[in-house]
């Protein structure tokens, strides 16, 4: 797919769209913008909504240190929560703040439909070379950049220690690996379970495809490619399919009461997650302490180690926004420096591992990681952030995700298969976005 | 949208509306003597709040989701620049019709109803009748009891069955895994009688009672009669008190069709679970779905019209069919 897309073309297409870019912001933009900054007497105030614990002490802390820019914060309900609606229909009624906290996989959806600032013009080289390559990958769509990264999230294993040990069972480092390890579980105690496959979030599924090396959605032409059924997700497909027929992992939803439970209770003996989710775990969980670890995600190469990334979020300017120079100086504070992660951290335990590599010593700094141990968590996640596979975009449209998850409600039902689900979720996909007037191509 | 179409649907029940009007017509009537100025005053002053209140809340909201109907919005390209908004005239009404996704929530809607509506009138007939036979006893502790569980806002009580349902955690569930019942409440058979089943310990208590009041209307004299010429307890039940409280019966299954109808919060709440329920279950997830999932406010919008029309020729249906039997007796 866009291996097969040539350097040369990928540059020319690139500078095409800075230059309509430019041209559009020359047009529309210009009288409206308020200047970057105001005076200690008249500061600019950027408004920022987001839902992330820690975002209050973020906003506080940047007002402290800043006096010619002030941040007014306001938390809404997380996204899949009635968040993303919220913002929605404030850009809709152009109520909406400045500052949006919105997570990779829905970040398309908003650019899709216009809700965002274009931010090429300031994504420079000197700035992108400060985040992982592959969150900058994320947040470009059509050559321009739409959203800053904040955090990066590469699948992670987080599995019982103790229960690995105790029943001798190796630690999976390849999928026929954990195969393996899962039949061994089930059969050192038949209740419990590996892992979780959660049917009620479709991007799991999708997280697995993508570090599979699948590529969903891509932008070429000026059209959409959509491909829900490449090889790579073909192959996931069955082998999820397997463990499930078989009984090997556990298809409790996703944080649910009867995941925690299973936690709890020591059925379920790992978690598939990412690396934001080893706070998670020690909230759910603190009585394990120092029974857990962290891993690696198992790939289907072992000498070629490659993972997917689990929501995560970035920061963009919403399309209102008369701003955008002001917010950009926020946003790339927030992500990029010290203060704020340890503001952040300062109301909460969030693993995530940040988006650039230079405040990674911050967050191992600020963590304790005694529930793994005293394991070093973030030397494991900079390693895994390495081996996220850069070819993956989130799609333009809801339909993709709501499709997926109507289908695994089947699948763990055992009406319908994987590989059915990812064939039907390609058709509605593409008939949702020809519907809505985008410019598509099936590429299945 | 979604709560556009609670109120819509409502309005078609007669709920709010028709007293008012009831009492506007016989407003004039009555008192002839005072002069027909002062009276037309005070009905105007007396139904000024109703009316205000009744466009703002009701005309309004259902004018303007008309309006939200006829229009799509059309991206181009990759969408970057953003959506513009074009007259579609029917095209979303015809878009709702054809997406087999749409039709298919009236399908599980006529499972839901096959179910409820006989469990739930015939339940709460034969609870209302058995308080009211002489040899009931402690009926007000009855009542209470059967009354309580739709004190429960519907959100919690559903809730508390999601919790009841989920394997792993529920005491029921669990105890029944032990007897050897492995019974799946979120499986693609399951669903539907859970989210009934929900519906009925919420509902049941209020129909009781609503039964149960116009069974207590019953003339005592006519009983006394009917078992002085040596009716038992089953033909007095079945021969004289239900056919007497038939108006209360036909007010019951057309709220309750209605309220099948508007089925949302227990499904929406059940689908996050990971039962079967997908996201357009029933017409009203669709139109819930359609707006706030997928940003397609003109075919949200489209399908609550369709789900207020259908209310509407429900309700008069079922009116009419009252509305004759009533004058046959």
């Amino acid at each position: 797919m866009s291996h097969s897309w040539s350097r040369p073309l990928r540059t020319a297409v690139g500078a095409a769209a800075a230059f309509v870019s430019l041209a559009v912001l020359a047009a529309c933009g210009g009288a409206a913008q308020a200047p970057a900054e105001g005076t200690k007497a008249h500061p600019v105030t950027v408004t920022f909504w987001a839902w992330t614990k820690g975002s209050q002490q973020v906003a506080d802390e940047f007002n402290a240190t800043h006096d010619t820019i002030k941040v007014k914060f306001e938390e809404i309900p997380s996204g899949g929560l009635g968040g993303y609606p919220k913002i929605a229909n404030a850009i809709k009624a152009g109520i909406a703040p400045d500052v949006l906290s919105i997570e990779y996989p829905s970040l398309a959806q908003f650019v899709s439909q216009g809700s965002l600032k274009d931010l090429s013009s300031y994504m420079t080289p000197a700035v992108k070379k400060e985040f992982l390559p592959q969150t900058i990958q994320l947040t470009t769509m059509g050559g321009r950049n739409w959203a800053v990264p904040s955090d990066a999230s590469p699948q992670i294993f987080y599995y019982r220690k103790d229960f690995f040990t105790r029943h001798h069972i190796a630690l999976p480092k390849t999928w026929a690996q954990f195969r393996t390890a899962a039949q061994q579980v089930k059969k050192a105690a038949p209740g419990t379970r590996i892992a979780t496959f959660f049917p009620d979030d479709p991007t799991f599924f999708q997280t697995m495809a993508w570090g599979a090396g699948a590529s969903w959605f891509t932008t070429k032409n000026g059209a959409w490619q959509v491909d829900t059924t490449d090889a790579a997700t073909r192959k996931t497909a069955a082998y999820w399919q397997g463990l499930i027929d078989a009984g090997l992992v556990s298809t409790a939803p996703s944080y649910s009461p009867e995941w925690t439970a299973s936690l709890k209770a020591g059925t379920t003996v790992g978690y598939l997650g990412a690396s934001w989710g080893a706070g998670t775990l020690a909230g759910i969980v603190p009585e394990e302490k120092g029974k857990w670890a962290a891993m690696q995600m198992p790939s289907w190469d072992a000498a070629h180690p490659s993972v997917g990334m689990s929501q995560g979020s970035t920061f963009a300017v919403s399309k209102n926004s008369t701003k955008t120079a002001a917010a950009m100086k926020f946003i790339l504070w927030m992500s990029t420096s010290p203060d704020s992660v340890r503001a952040r951290l300062s109301a909460s335990t969030s693993t995530a591992l940040p988006a650039a590599p230079a405040l990674v010593p911050v967050a191992r700094k600020a963590i304790d990681t005694s529930f793994y141990g005293g394991q070093d968590l973030y030397g494991l996640y900079e390693k895994a952030g390495a081996t996220i596979d850069p070819d993956w975009l989130w799609g333009p449209t809801a339909a993709a995700n709501n499709t997926l998850r109507d289908q695994l409600h089947g699948v763990v039902g055992g009406s319908t298969t994987l590989p059915r689900a990812i064939t039907i979720t390609q058709s509605a996909t593409v008939a949702a976005l020809r519907g809505s007037g985008l410019k598509v191509e099936d590429a299945s | 949208m979604s709560t556009d179409t609670g109120t819509d649907t409502t309005s078609t029940t007669g709920g709010p509306g028709a007293p008012t009007a009831a009492r506007g017509a016989a407003g004039p009537r009555r008192p002839a003597r005072r002069g027909p100025q002062r009276t037309g005053l005070a009905a105007g002053l007396l139904l000024t709040p109703f009316f205000a209140l009744f466009t703002v809340a009701m005309l309004i909201p259902v004018g303007y989701a008309i309006w939200l109907s006829l229009f799509t919005q059309k991206l181009s390209g990759l969408g970057f620049e953003g959506p513009r908004n074009v007259f579609d005239g029917l095209g979303n009404y015809v878009d709702t019709l054809g997406d087999s996704a749409f039709r298919h929530g009236f399908w599980v809607l006529g499972g839901y109803v096959l179910f409820y509506i006989p469990i739930m009138v015939g339940g709460a007939l034969a609870l209302a009748l058995l308080l009211d036979t002489a040899i009931a006893r402690a009926r007000r502790f009855f009542q209470l009891a059967l009354f309580l569980p739709h004190a429960i806002p519907g959100l919690i009580a559903a809730l508390i069955w999601v919790y009841l349902y989920t394997p792993g955690l529920s005491p029921v569930v669990s105890a029944m895994h032990s007897g050897g019942i492995g019974l799946d409440f979120f499986s693609a058979n399951g669903a539907l009688p859970s989210v009934v089943n929900i519906a009925l310990w919420e509902w049941l208590g209020y129909n009781v009672v609503i039964f149960y009041a116009s069974l207590q209307a019953v003339d005592r004299s006519l009983l006394e009669a009917a078992a002085v010429d040596g009716a038992g307890n089953w033909r007095l039940a079945f021969g004289i008190k239900l056919p007497l409280i038939r108006a209360s019966v036909f007010l019951v299954l057309l709220f309750t069709i209605i309220g099948s109808l508007q089925l949302f919060t227990e499904p929406l709440l059940l689908s996050n679970t990971g039962s079967s329920i997908t996201s357009a279950w029933t017409p009203n997830m669709y139109a819930y779905s359609e707006a706030f999932q997928l940003n397609d406010y003109g075919r949200a919008a489209a399908a609550s019209v369709l789900i207020a029309l259908i209310a509407a020729v429900l309700s008069f249906g079922v009116t009419r069919i009252a509305n004759r039997k009533g004058a046959r007796a």
